[in-house]
Parts: structure tokens; C-alpha cells; sequence
């Protein structure tokens, strides 16, 4: 099956949902839900036979590629949308109460189908080689969001989550189009594989004057900043994480995250293949990534609110894979690539910040608050769940024997290998440490509050069946990929 | 008679009146793309397609799109009451169009004399001339402006869908992939926009209620 079937299949249940919503019955989202849900895991079926379009269909290859990170790009969406959706499942009570005809499931019903259309375009993403369909994939991801952070328009939070996202969103568009623009004047081209071409060529005087160039390419990273939440687009992460709604910051901080990255290293790719533009633009992803390590980590340290101190952890993390990204390194037999360490950071970032996430909604539900106070006495009051959260919040500051601690060690072994080459990377290195240093007391702050604080009250904290499912086996997953990451390492080929 | 002209200058003054004269935001916006449209079919009456085509693009499509988002966003209601204008702002309706008035007056009698003269697209065409290529190779654009025709509106229609060339067994690729995403993208900014903005008055499935 050739693999432009699978975002067809992809869309297609997207409006099969939106059908089911208009002419179903309101009463009800258990069958949206369901058929959402068990449709997206059906596309894991397809996407395991998937083959890549014949070159020969020009209308498709020039916009299109299926590689090793298509394929594992469009894995992490599927498996991200599956467990947002599971999420929004047990988070329905909340949502309810701020959609219309509050207390019920009548206002939510697109709820449950947008998702799926960002995933949708989280998956042509993670194919598009040419800036056109990069930023039609692009939008339609960010569009999806925009309405999906501004859903619970009865909550003052999630309206201003919705305005902020929607202004610096539009923003960060104009930019990229700007940019894009930029990059066909000099090299007169839009797709990938052909600018890595111009750059390369002497005939194109690229090499005597490449300002225009990196002109442009700083104004797509400025957008491309925006998707991924790194410095200087970093100012509406807090907020807008903190008001919308807690799947959908979950589907931002991992899926968008995600799908913004893999268009970063495409679109960065050809300028760090060339020798003209590598050193440049090795110096600019490095500031931007000491920049985001610096903010994101030091501005976490002051943080009450649970929801917003894993916003400042989404752009610290952003560091790290930047990191990752400044040491760029094609890979050879002894070392993975950059694209494989940066896959491998992202997909051990999603299972344990999804895990932060469950926890998050399990106890959002018991305390009707978001605040770290809401953690305190977790250990008294639900022993298994606290255990749970300790393991996942370690592993997000990255303790060795969790997955946490797999992906920072190959980005720091990265960024030490290639700094030999370069020796502005070892500032990225030592600000990367202090990072993980400050992380270690912003993580384990939440960890005393669930053992060395009184609780409010007695009562046991509820863990719905579809949480405590999903929390045990991605807690189990940490633990798993900590010591033993290599099914990850088959899927990216290490 | 140009009956054409005279439709489409209708649906446009139509469409200019209907935004003044709408309370509501929602229909002003929608009888301001009605009045955009009638004009896109003027200025292509005119032959001048591109203009036309991005009107419509630009202004019908973008700017209105946008514009209808905000209001729907923001949740703007037609005003309950109608507030009696203030002297100022009757003495500013008046004087505008008095200008405007003044301005055709003066503008209008040398159009009428005016004599139209044809477009020198042969020597237009120069211009496009690749030396490099076989001359019966050249681009769309040259061919076109050779046969005495504007090459703009085929251009629009033929990089988005692909074309021929002169050598039939090469296809020049268009851009029908990244115009399907960008169905789905409308898509789902028009169901965003009814999500974020319906109000149910009343469940409609049960009724039990009422």
C-alpha cells in the first residue's frame, strides 16, 4: 500500500467522526470516542506495511517523502493522538463543565474528532520535503490547535490560552512565509533536496554573499521556535499550557513538539550539509538552544502550578534536543545520527511526559486543582499512584535507569563528540548541565510534596480504569526503556 | 448591451449596500465578500484576470476568512438598540462621498474620450525570450504573449494543476498535493469556527426538557 494512503485514512476518519457528531446521537460521546480511538490504532496496521510512493508520480515526490523518520514521525502521532484521546476520556468531566449545555457531552463532540486531524497533519509533516507542503501541514496542525486550546470557552483561562496561541501563532506564520520567501529568492527553489543542491553549487554565489540566505533561515527558525517552544518563541508556553485544557497540553507539549522537530532537521539539513553555511548555522541553533536550556530550566525552579512547571520542563527539554540538533552528526557505524538521537529523545520524552500528564488529570479530578499543593500527601493518600508519579517525574530530570536518563546521555554524548570539532559546543555542554542540575529540584519539589507534605484530607484519590491502565504501563515503559531502549533503537535503525 | 457588466456592478453595489445596512457583523462580513466577487467578475470583464483572481484570493478569500474568525470569535452580537448618530459623524457621512463626487466629476469626462489602445504583447513577449532554449521550447508564458493572449489566468491554473509541456511525456508537476491539505485545513477551520461559536438553544434530540 503506498504510504499517502495512510494520512488519506487518517482524514477520512476525521470526517466519518465529524458525521457520527452531527447526525448521531448528542446524548453520548462513548462511540465517538471509541471509533476515534480504535481507528487511529488501526492505522498502526497500514503503517507497518506501508511502502514509499513510486518516484515516477511526480505530482506526489516532489512534495513527499517516506524515510525511516516518516515513518517513525508518523508513528509518534498516531501513538500521541491514541493516548490524548484516552486522556480526554477521563479528563470529559472537566471538559464538560465549561462546553455548552455544561454537565453533559453535547457541546464536545468535535473534541474528539479534531484530534485526529492533527494528527492528520502531524503526519504530513513528518513526510513534507518542500516548504509548500511543509507549511500547509504546518497550518493545518496549528488551525487544529488554535480551536482545540480555546475548546472550554466557558473558562476565562482556556479563552485567553486560545486569544494568546492565535496572536503569536499568526505571528509565528507570517514569519515563515517570510522566511520561505527569503529562501526561494536566493536559491529559486521551495524544494529541499534542491536547495541542498544550490547551496552546494559555486555557480549560485550563495558562498559570496549567503546573508540573504541566512536571513531567511533565521526567520523560519524563529517559527519553526514557536512549534517546537524554544527561545525566543517561547513567551506563550506557560500560559497557554496552563489554560488549555490538559489533554490538548498534552497533545501540544508531545505531538506538536514532535512534528515541529522532524521539520526542523529536514529544513535544516542541507544548510548543515554544506560547508558554506555549517558553521553559521551550528552558532545559531547553538544560542538558541544554551538560551532555551538557561530559561526553561531556571524559570521552572519558581513555579507552583503542576501544569506550568511542566510547560517550563517542555522548553527545557526543547534545549536539550536543540543541543542535539547544534552537534550535528550524519552517523556512522560507532554513533547514532543526530536524526536518531533526536527521535530516541522524543519518543522517551512522549511516554514520560504523557505519564506526567495521566497523573496530572487523575489528581485535576480528585482536587479540582492544578496547583503542586494539589500533590500534597499523594503518598498517603494513593501509594501506588504516588510511586507511579515519583518514577515519571524522575525520569523527566533525567535519573539514570529511566528512560529520561537514555535520552539526555545521547544528546550530551553527542554534543561532547562533535564539540571537538567545534569548541563553542562545550558551552552548550555546561549549560546543559547546569540544566539537569536545576531540573533535579523542580522535578523531585513535587516529589516532597507527595511524601514529606501533610495531605488536605484522608480520603483515597480515585484513579479511573482507563488511567490507571495507561499510567501503569507507561510507568512500566520508563522503567523499561531506561535500562533496555533498544526496541526503540530497531524502529530508528541504531 | 453588457448585460455581464451591469449583473456584476449590481451584485457589487448590492452586496456595498447590504454590509452598511446589516445590524448583525456576521452578515455585513458575508455581503462584503458578496460585493468583492461582483467586482473579482468586473476587473475580469476588464481582461484583467489577474487582478480578478486575486481579489478573490486575497480579499474574498483571505481577509474575509480572517475577519469572520475574529468575529465569531470574539462573539460579537448585532447591537440590541439603535444609538441616534452625533452631529459629527453625519457631517463626516456627508462630506465623503461629496469628495468622491467631486473626484468622478472631474475624472469621468476624459475617460469618455479616452481611445483604448491594444497591449503590445508581442513586444511583451521579447522579454520572456530564453536564448538558452530551443525556440520551440520556450515558457508557457512566452508561447502565450506570442498568440496575443495574457498568459496570467492560465498561469494561476496551470502551476496549481500541473500542465503539458510542448514535450507531451514530461508532465510539469503542480501542486494539487499541497491544495488537498489545504481542503482539510478548511475544513477544519470551518467546523472550528461553528464549535467555538453555536449556541444550542434548546437540546434538539430530546426535547424532554421544554
Amino acid at each position: 500500500m503506498p504510504a499517502y494512503w495512510l494520512e488519506a485514512t487518517v482524514v477520512i476518519l476525521g470526517l466519518i467522526l465529524l458525521l457520527m457528531e452531527a447526525f448521531g446521537k448528542s446524548t453520548s460521546r462513548e462511540l465517538l470516542r471509541r471509533v476515534a480511538i480504535g481507528g487511529l490504532a488501526f492505522t498502526l496496521v497500514p503503517l507497518y506495511f506501508a511502502v514509499a510512493p513510486s518516484p515516477d508520480n511526480a505530482e506526489l515526490s516532489r512534495f513527499y517523502i517516506y524515510d525511516n523518520w516518516a515513518v517513525f514521525f508518523k508513528l509518534l502521532a498516531i501513538v500521541a493522538t491514541i493516548l490524548v484521546l484516552l486522556m480526554a476520556y477521563d479528563y470529559r468531566r472537566v471538559l464538560n463543565q465549561f462546553t455548552e449545555e455544561p454537565g453533559t457531552d453535547h457541546g464536545t463532540g468535535e473534541f474528539y474528532a479534531l484530534p485526529v486531524f492533527a494528527c492528520a497533519g502531524m503526519m504530513w509533516m513528518a513526510s513534507a520535503r518542500d516548504l509548500v507542503s511543509i507549511f500547509v501541514s504546518l497550518e493545518l496542525v496549528t488551525i487544529t490547535f488554535y480551536i482545540l486550546v480555546g475548546y472550554m470557552r466557558r473558562q476565562v483561562g482556556s479563552l485567553e490560552a486560545g486569544v494568546k496561541y492565535l496572536i503569536l501563532g499568526a505571528l509565528s506564520t507570517g514569519f515563515l512565509v517570510y522566511g520561505m520567501a527569503w529562501i526561494y529568492g536566493v536559491t529559486h527553489t521551495t524544494n529541499l533536496a534542491e536547495i541542498s543542491i544550490a547551496i552546494a553549487d559555486p555557480d549560485s554565489g550563495i558562498a559570496a554573499n549567503p546573508s540573504p540566505l541566512f536571513f531567511g533561515l533565521s526567520l523560519m527558525l524563529l517559527s519553526l521556535a514557536f512549534k517546537i517552544g524554544a527561545v525566543p518563541m517561547h513567551l506563550w508556553i506557560p500560559d497557554v499550557y496552563q489554560g488549555a485544557p490538559t489533554p490538548i497540553t498534552a497533545f501540544l507539549s508531545v505531538g506538536s513538539k514532535a512534528a515541529g522537530f522532524i521539520v526542523a532537521l529536514r529544513i535544516l539539513e542541507p544548510f548543515f550539509a554544506s560547508e558554506i553555511t555549517r558553521t553559521q548555522t551550528t552558532l545559531i541553533v547553538l544560542i538558541m538552544a544554551g538560551l532555551t536550556l538557561l530559561l526553561g530550566n531556571l524559570a521552572a525552579i519558581a513555579q507552583t502550578n503542576f501544569k506550568r512547571l511542566l510547560a517550563y520542563s517542555s522548553i527545557a527539554h526543547a534545549g536539550f534536543i536543540l543541543l542535539a540538533i547544534a552537534a550535528w552528526h550524519p552517523g556512522d557505524a560507532g554513533s547514532l545520527s543526530t536524526h536518531q538521537v533526536v527521535s530516541l529523545y522524543l519518543a522517551t520524552y512522549l511516554v514520560i511526559t504523557l505519564g506526567a500528564f495521566f497523573v496530572l488529570v487523575v489528581v485535576r479530578n480528585s482536587e479540582s486543582s492544578d496547583e503542586i499543593s494539589a500533590f500534597d500527601g499523594l503518598g498517603q493518600r494513593n501509594p501506588s499512584l504516588a510511586a507511579c508519579a515519583t518514577i515519571l517525574l524522575s525520569a523527566l530530570a533525567g535519573l539514570p535507569l529511566t528512560a529520561g536518563f537514555i535520552g539526555k546521555f545521547f544528546a550530551f554524548q553527542l554534543a561532547i563528540s562533535s564539540a571537538s570539532a567545534n569548541k563553542a559546543l562545550w558551552l552548550g555542554v555546561g549549560i546543559g548541565f547546569i540544566g539537569v542540575a536545576a531540573s533535579f529540584y523542580y522535578y523531585l519539589k513535587v516529589v516532597r510534596a507527595i511524601y514529606w507534605r501533610e495531605p488536605a484530607n484522608e480520603e483515597e484519590v480515585p484513579v479511573p480504569q482507563i488511567s490507571r491502565i495507561v499510567i501503569l504501563s507507561l510507568t512500566a515503559l520508563t522503567i523499561l526503556f531506561g535500562f533496555w531502549p533498544n526496541p526503540i533503537l530497531w524502529v530508528i535503525g541504531g | 448591451m453588457p448585460v455581464f457588466f451591469y449583473a456584476f456592478a449590481a451584485i457589487s453595489i448590492v452586496g456595498a449596500i447590504a454590509l452598511v445596512c446589516f445590524r448583525n457583523p456576521v452578515s455585513s462580513a458575508i455581503s462584503m465578500v458578496g460585493s468583492f466577487v461582483g467586482l473579482a467578475a468586473l476587473f475580469i470583464g476588464l481582461n484583467a484576470y489577474f487582478v480578478g483572481i486575486i481579489q478573490i484570493l486575497v480579499y474574498a478569500g483571505a481577509i474575509m476568512v480572517l475577519f469572520l474568525f475574529i468575529i465569531m470569535l470574539l462573539d460579537l452580537k448585532a447591537p440590541s438598540t439603535f444609538k441616534r448618530s452625533s452631529p459629527m459623524v453625519i457631517v463626516g457621512g456627508l462630506i465623503i462621498p461629496f469628495t468622491f463626487v467631486i473626484q468622478l466629476s472631474a475624472v469621468l469626462p476624459e475617460v469618455r474620450g479616452g481611445n483604448p489602445q491594444a497591449l503590445p504583447l508581442e513586444e511583451a513577449a521579447k522579454g520572456f525570450y530564453d536564448k538558452d532554449r530551443d525556440p520551440d521550447k520556450q515558457s508557457e508564458i512566452y508561447n502565450s504573449l506570442r498568440q496575443k493572449s495574457l498568459p496570467d489566468v492560465n498561469l494561476v491554473g496551470l502551476t496549481l494543476f500541473g500542465h503539458k509541456g510542448d514535450n507531451a511525456s514530461i508532465r510539469t508537476p503542480g501542486y494539487n498535493f499541497p491544495l488537498q491539505i489545504t481542503g482539510v485545513l478548511l475544513l477544519v477551520a470551518t467546523v472550528g469556527v461553528v464549535a467555538l461559536s453555536l449556541k444550542k438553544k434548546k437540546s434538539k434530540s430530546g426535547g424532554s426538557e421544554s
